[in-house]
Parts: C-alpha cells; structure tokens; sequence
C-alpha cells in the first residue's frame, strides 16, 4: 500500500541554471518518497520531464542581467494532482506559447510544445514585473 | 562509444557535443550513444542528439543509441525523434552488424 503524506509542499528559492535544476529533480524526488511512489510511476516522470523543460526555461530566461531577484518555486500535490508553480523576473513570455513542435532536423525549440503536450495545465500570466507559470498534472 | 552520465540536459548537453565533435574529427564517424548512465533527457540534451546526428552524417558516418531509459524512451516517441534515432536495448545490440 502507498504511504500518503499528502499534501506535500516545498518550496525554494532558484538562484543559478544548475543549482536551480538540481534543486527541482530533487523536489520530485523527495514528493516520490513522500508518496511512496518510484521511478517507474509513469504520470510523475512525464510531469518531472514538463517541470525540467519549463525550469530550464525559467532560469535562463527569467533571470537577465543586472536583475538581482531570483526565481520562486514551489511544488504542491493534494488530492492526486500535483501543482508546480514558479515567479521569475524575467521579460514577458508571449510570443513563445503557443510554439509548435519544430520539425525532427531542428536542434531546439521544443521545451514548451514537449511541456505542453505532458501536462493537464500549463499555466503563464504577466503580472506586473513578474512571469507566473503554473503546472498541474493529475497523478 | 561515448557515455554521458548523470542528466542529459540544458546543463549535461554541451559536452556531448564537444565528445561527438572530437570522435568526428578523430575520423571515428561511426558512434554508439550509450545512455545506460543517463537519469533524464529534456530537449537541451534531445538538440545536441540531433547535432551529433548532423555531425557524423556530415562524415558519411552512423549514430545509434543504446539502453536509454524509460522517461529517453518516452521523449524521443512524444518528440517523434524515434523516428530519426534508432535505439537499442543494449549496448552488444547496438553494436552488432556497426
């Protein structure tokens, strides 16, 4: 039987692509403990797949020069679904949404398409100086 | 043969490309990927994939993955790049008949 420790919550704050990746994969790997779930759980890999595309994003482009505010994260699940969500200061974000999936030659391009196509929401808004993105995925 | 470990990523996927670009000029155009030491790939590490393909075709060569894991395995499919990299179970599959 699955242990359940939900709701599960973490947070943290990104500061560095590397530091900032490493941190996410550890969030899902401390939710898989948590929950009694393992690698082999299908709908939480392709949800770690969708939060590495949209971090990578996140703290390349949500963090530009000579702006000092790091990026906000928090990882939520309650009730089965599982909730990431992350603030950066980036540049607004658009004109990148609704990015198909380039063809199979290219050599980029295809974090938001692969992001979108894994996940039950995937959540932008511009609120004032700040991107909010929001991912949900039911488990 | 070249084995990247760890997170194939936005972080991990330059230096498979420097590790592709130095077989390639080694005059060693024929290259298995083993991914047996790869935890995840996002499309960072799936881009410098196709660089290597790019690369070693452009020697007349030929690329082939081996072992990928089951989140590679589920990338290249829901990116349809399985169709561009055929990949193996193994790395003794990947290398009969190269």
């Amino acid at each position: 039987m699955r242990p359940t420790q939900e709701p599960f919550e973490f947070r943290a704050t990104l500061t560095a692509l590397d530091q900032g990746l490493d941190v996410l994969h550890h969030s899902v790997e401390l939710l898989r403990q948590a929950t009694g779930r393992t690698d082999a759980d299908r709908d939480l890999m392709l949800f770690e797949t969708a939060l590495g595309e949209i971090g990578a994003n996140v703290l390349t482009h949500g963090r530009p020069e000579g702006v000092q505010l790091p990026v906000e994260y928090q990882l939520h699940l309650d009730a089965g679904t599982v909730l990431a969500s992350f603030v950066d200061p980036g540049p607004p974000v658009h004109d990148h949404l609704g990015r198909a999936m380039p063809d199979l030659a290219s050599e980029n391009g295809r974090g938001l398409a692969l992001a979108r196509s894994l996940l039950d929401e995937l959540g932008y808004q511009r609120e004032g100086e700040v991107n909010r993105w929001r991912l949900v995925k039911r488990l | 043969m070249v084995a990247p470990t760890g997170r194939l990523d936005v972080v991990g996927a330059p230096a498979l490309k420097e590790a592709i670009s130095e077989l390639v000029k080694q005059g060693l155009p024929r290259v298995v990927i083993d991914l047996e030491g790869v935890s995840f790939v996002d499309s960072t590490g799936l881009g410098s994939v196709i660089s290597a393909l790019k690369q070693i075709k452009g020697s007349q060569g030929e690329l082939r993955l081996a072992a990928p894991n089951q989140q590679v395995r589920v990338v290249l499919e829901l990116t349809t790049l399985d169709r561009v990299f055929p990949y193996y179970a193994t790395v003794e599959e990947a290398l009969t008949g190269f």
